[in-house]
């Protein structure tokens, strides 16, 4: 038997929570990859914020062994994200696979990642083995489910492992199918050497790590290799496995999914999706490699402290080591001094980095309101693409402004279908259509202007159909529509980053909810502030932070002099959390506060 | 000089609004702690050289316990410390323990000021708070205060009571402010965990909106100054010559001395404070102590000082280090004449009062 036909390179994908993680821990467990006493849950979430919050971020590959029919395979997975967020992740990780295992929860079914992943899958010509998870439920209705793929996937199902991540119920069954069902990965050891780089990360010792998939030839320690797209060559430090931590195995040949160090300063030059070949003896064509990834959310993000401004860059750099996603560009805010526009995946993605920022990088930030990019007809001809609402030309420099739509499908249990009709609607929407999968399960379909999905578009769909329904969505083009820039003046001046870009028919009551969240999140100053909402020179709305009156008369007894040091103390560190806009001084949150613009608004 | 603070922390009952340690105790529960008090002056072996030019003996309410005990205070101070002729000594007390015969005994010991805890004339307002006594017995004890011989007279109001107004307020002071040397203006505070509080929460009181009251107390000081009350601190307001010595020691950091239970002092910029629970009192349990370092005294002679008439020292402040006419926020608060500049003086000027706390954290 070739070397080859024992290797199986696969991942697991899934709708969110539909316990991807949990199984990648068993199969690791059960194939003994690693000792018991070394098992944490959800191995692979390596970030501490991964576990928290019961996501997987990265990619993480972990090689096993398992012995089948008296012939010992390695197995290589890669965990993949679930979040829609992170929809790239997950097609980066498949091209490096033959074949994907589709986790459904034997509960809740077919949900819109579900089939976003499988179609990805599909499109990737992966051989696709459904799994049925959490049949331990007292809900899981297993047959149901099956059907359900057969249905709405269009993929056999009937013999899909029924299992119990959890409990560890089933797991040798789908060790076996994995054997069984999926392809041997073909490739040539003996030809010229062709990786694809699916991931990388940055290594404080070893500089820039490529995770690679070979494809044909070998790579060792000491060759001399070449990357395709940038062009640069680099002699071989380390080749190896994850099993799932490094290990160095100084070779890897065709078929091999391991990780390749060859003291890359900068992860900028590592180009995920490029191909890797011999320096000495290259290929001619790279593997297609990988769309790039572009941000469709962004933010402006700065030090609550200018003087750590550097210490900022710093960390963006660190993040960026590990993903090429985000991107960031310096911006000078009027308010908010120096900072940097961001950009990101979607919000989770923007949530998790800025709490990173906070956390492994201690920084105090403060984040802007996200918004997402325009393209910006003017008068002249020119077509400006921006994000940032204060660099928005005057109105009389615009002939039209088009806004990034998506294609949505939202997946539900029918009694709900009215109330997402009308929070599509509100969002301004257009309805494409609604399919009936089954008895249970309703398609909609519509297509939003992105900057309408990211205010709160994932939270109210959750509330108002009480957690059932699930949402998936794809970019589509960009669309023309009626759009103006709301500034915000305080005591009469502008605060660049307060302004926020809306649809002029939502001007008003934007307009109107910001100045009255501000009212109350500005402290009173010792003279009264005006909020104003403005649409150029018109005033659109006005509230009135009135002028603090007293803060002291209270008895001072007994020569006790201490409460009140105390409560000064207090005053002069909450002072330090200000950002002065002209005369006024506003604490950080407030160009936080537009995010939540909709809590309780409505 | 020297200054002593002696906390009597008995009540007839506790108001409603009251966060200070004050108890109702029985006769006990007295008789120990003041055998314990005179215990801690006679013991006190520190600035026993000094000469004592205010006595201020506060509460609680120092009127309501037997007049023997605060007869023993008195002598025990005096045999402990040398007293200045003309020291003031002040008593606080309420208009309904108030008689001519205990009266005239306070004067007998030397007592020569009486800061009487007025609050309101309003009987409604008066019972609402939990205050035991009545209008009658306000003007009832001034009348006995001057058949003994008081000249020097504080009465305390509290402003931001429910249903009040300038009117109301002014008409009060005015009934009295021939009777009375000094008031002191407090606004209404709901503190943690009092009883007013809870009141508030379960909307059995309604209290005016702060800005109402703010502006009633404007207003109010206008009144007073009008009337020659010259307001020589935040709240408190005096005729000519009759301001509160020993009050004024705290703003100024003169040294003073605490006895009895939570009683607070500072001497030679050094802080302490007795505990505020009679076990640990009673254990002689000292639960603050600290030697204040440079920058706690700039603080503190930056706080205190805007908070009174008399100002600040730039160049005092300068020696001890802190060059405060590098601060931007200084010069700012300067130029927009929040803060008065009279040669070395800075001064809060009095129309921000009110917000002296803002005003004293930018600039420290």
């Amino acid at each position: 038997m070739d070397r080859k036909d024992k290797i199986r390179n696969f991942c697991i994908v899934a709708h969110i929570d539909h316990g991807k993680s949990t199984l990648a821990d068993r199969l690791i467990e059960k194939t003994g990859t690693l000792a018991k006493r070394d098992m944490q849950d959800q191995l692979l979430d390596s970030m501490e914020l991964e576990r928290e919050k019961g996501i997987t971020i990265k990619l993480t590959p972990t090689r096993m062994l398992y012995e089948f029919e008296g012939e010992e395979y390695e197995l290589n997975l890669i965990d993949t994200p679930g979040h829609v967020d992170f929809t790239y992740e997950v097609s980066r990780s498949l091209a490096a696979c033959e074949g994907a295992i589709l986790i459904v929860d034997a509960s809740q079914g077919v949900e819109a990642q579900t089939l976003a992943n499988a179609y990805l899958a599909i499109d990737n010509n992966l051989e696709i083995l459904p799994v049925i998870n959490k049949i331990d439920l007292p809900s899981a209705r297993p047959e149901e489910v099956k059907k359900e793929i057969e249905d709405v996937v269009g993929i056999p199902a009937m013999h899909a492992p029924c299992i119990s991540a959890k409990d560890g119920t089933n797991i040798d069954e789908v060790l076996k199918m994995i054997v069984k069902e999926f392809p041997a990965p073909k490739g040539d050891e003996n030809e010229k050497l062709k990786c694809l780089i699916f991931d990388s990360y940055y290594d404080n010792f070893k500089g820039a790590i490529c995770l690679i998939r070979v494809f044909d030839g070998t790579v060792k320690v000491g060759d001399k290799i070449k990357m395709m797209q940038t062009g640069k060559v680099y002699d071989v430090n380390e080749v190896g496995i994850f099993v799932p931590n490094t290990k160095s195995t100084g070779v890897l040949k065709a078929g091999d999914v391991g990780y390749l160090a060859c003291s890359i300063k900068t992860i900028q030059d590592v180009c995920v999706g490029d191909t890797i070949t011999d320096a000495n003896n290259p290929i001619e064509t790279a593997l297609p490699g990988y769309k790039k990834v572009q941000p469709v959310v962004f933010c402006g993000i700065f030090p609550v402290d200018g003087a750590k401004y550097q210490e900022l860059k710093d960390a963006l750099e660190k993040l960026k080591l590990n993903d090429a996603s985000l991107q960031y560009e310096p911006e000078v805010s009027q308010a908010l001094g120096f900072g940097f526009r961001c950009g990101f995946l979607g919000l989770l993605h923007l949530e998790i980095i800025s709490e990173r920022l906070e956390r492994e990088f201690n920084l105090d930030i403060i984040t802007t309101a996200p918004g997402v990019y325009y393209l910006v007809h003017k008068t002249n001809g020119e077509v400006l693409k921006l994000s940032n609402p204060s660099s928005l030309p005057s109105p009389v420099e615009i002939d039209y402004i088009e806004e990034p739509m998506v294609k949505a499908n939202i997946f539900t249990p029918p009694e709900y279908v009215g109330a997402i009709m009308e929070l599509c609607q509100e969002k301004r929407g257009i309805y494409k259509g609604l399919t009936y999968l089954e008895k249970k399960r309703v398609r909609v379909d519509y297509t939003l202007p992105l900057g309408e999905i990211i205010y709160d578009f994932f939270d109210s769909l959750k509330s108002r159909t009480k957690g059932y329904a699930s949402f998936d969505y794809e970019m589509a083009d960009f669309e023309r529509s009626d759009l103006v820039r709301v500034d915000i003046l305080l005591n009469g001046e502008k605060c660049d980053a307060l302004s926020i870009i809306v649809h002029k028919d939502k001007a008003y009551s934007r307009g109107r909810a910001l100045t009255e969240k501000l009212k109350k999140i500005i402290p009173r100053q010792l003279f009264e502030v005006p909020i104003q909402a403005a649409i150029g020179n018109k005033i659109i709305a006005r509230e009135t932070v009135s002028a603090m009156r007293k803060d002291v008369l209270a008895k001072c007894y007994g020569g006790d002099i201490t409460r009140k040091r105390k409560l000064l103390e207090k005053q002069k560190e909450g002072k330090k959390r200000m950002r002065k806009i002209g005369s006024v001084e506003i604490p950080s949150e407030a160009f936080m506060s537009i995010l939540k613009l909709d809590d309780g608004d409505k | 000089m020297l200054g002593i603070y002696v906390h009597i922390p008995f009540c007839e009952s506790k108001c409603n609004y009251c966060a200070f340690a004050s108890f109702v105790q029985k006769k006990e529960i007295q008789k120990k702690y003041f055998k314990f008090l005179i215990d801690e002056i006679n013991n006190f072996n520190l600035a026993s050289d000094s000469i004592v030019d205010s006595i201020f003996i506060g509460g609680g309410t120092p009127s309501c316990v037997d007049v023997c005990y605060i007869e023993t205070i008195m002598s025990a101070i005096k045999n402990k410390f040398k007293i200045l002729k003309d020291a003031e000594i002040t008593i606080e007390a309420n208009p309904n323990s108030l008689n001519l015969e205990k009266l005239k005994i306070y004067r007998k010991l030397g007592i020569n000021r009486l800061s009487i805890g007025v609050q309101s004339l309003n009987n409604n307002q008066l019972k609402k708070i939990g205050r035991m006594h009545n209008k009658k017995q306000v003007f009832d004890a001034l009348k006995f205060a001057k058949k003994a011989g008081f000249e020097n007279i504080n009465c305390d109001f509290l402003l931001g009571l429910e249903n009040s107004n300038y009117f109301k307020i002014k008409n009060m002071l005015r009934k009295i402010k021939n009777k009375v040397t000094h008031f002191s203006c407090y606004m209404l505070q709901v503190e943690n965990g009092t009883l007013l509080e809870k009141m508030c929460k379960e909307k059995k009181i309604v209290l005016p909106d702060e800005d109402k009251t703010v502006k009633i107390y404007e207003k109010i000081s206008n009144y007073l100054q009008k009337k020659k009350f010259f307001r020589y601190e935040i709240s408190n307001f005096a005729k000519e010559g009759y301001q509160c010595l020993h009050n004024i020691k705290y703003w100024r950091r003169d040294n003073y001395l605490g006895f009895g239970l939570s009683a607070h002092s500072l001497f030679n910029n050094k802080r302490w404070a007795n505990a505020s629970i009679f076990d640990d009192y009673f254990k002689n349990k000292k639960p603050y102590e600290e030697l204040l370092t440079n920058q706690q005294i700039i603080e503190e002679i930056i706080m205190l000082g805007l908070r009174c008439e008399i100002g600040f020292n730039k160049k005092q402040i300068l020696d001890l280090g802190y060059d405060i006419e590098k601060n931007e926020n200084f010069n700012n608060l300067i130029n927009k004449n929040i803060l008065i500049e009279k040669g070395d003086i800075i001064k809060t000027n009095p129309k921000y009062y009110g917000v002296s706390n803002y005003i004293i954290s930018s600039i420290l």
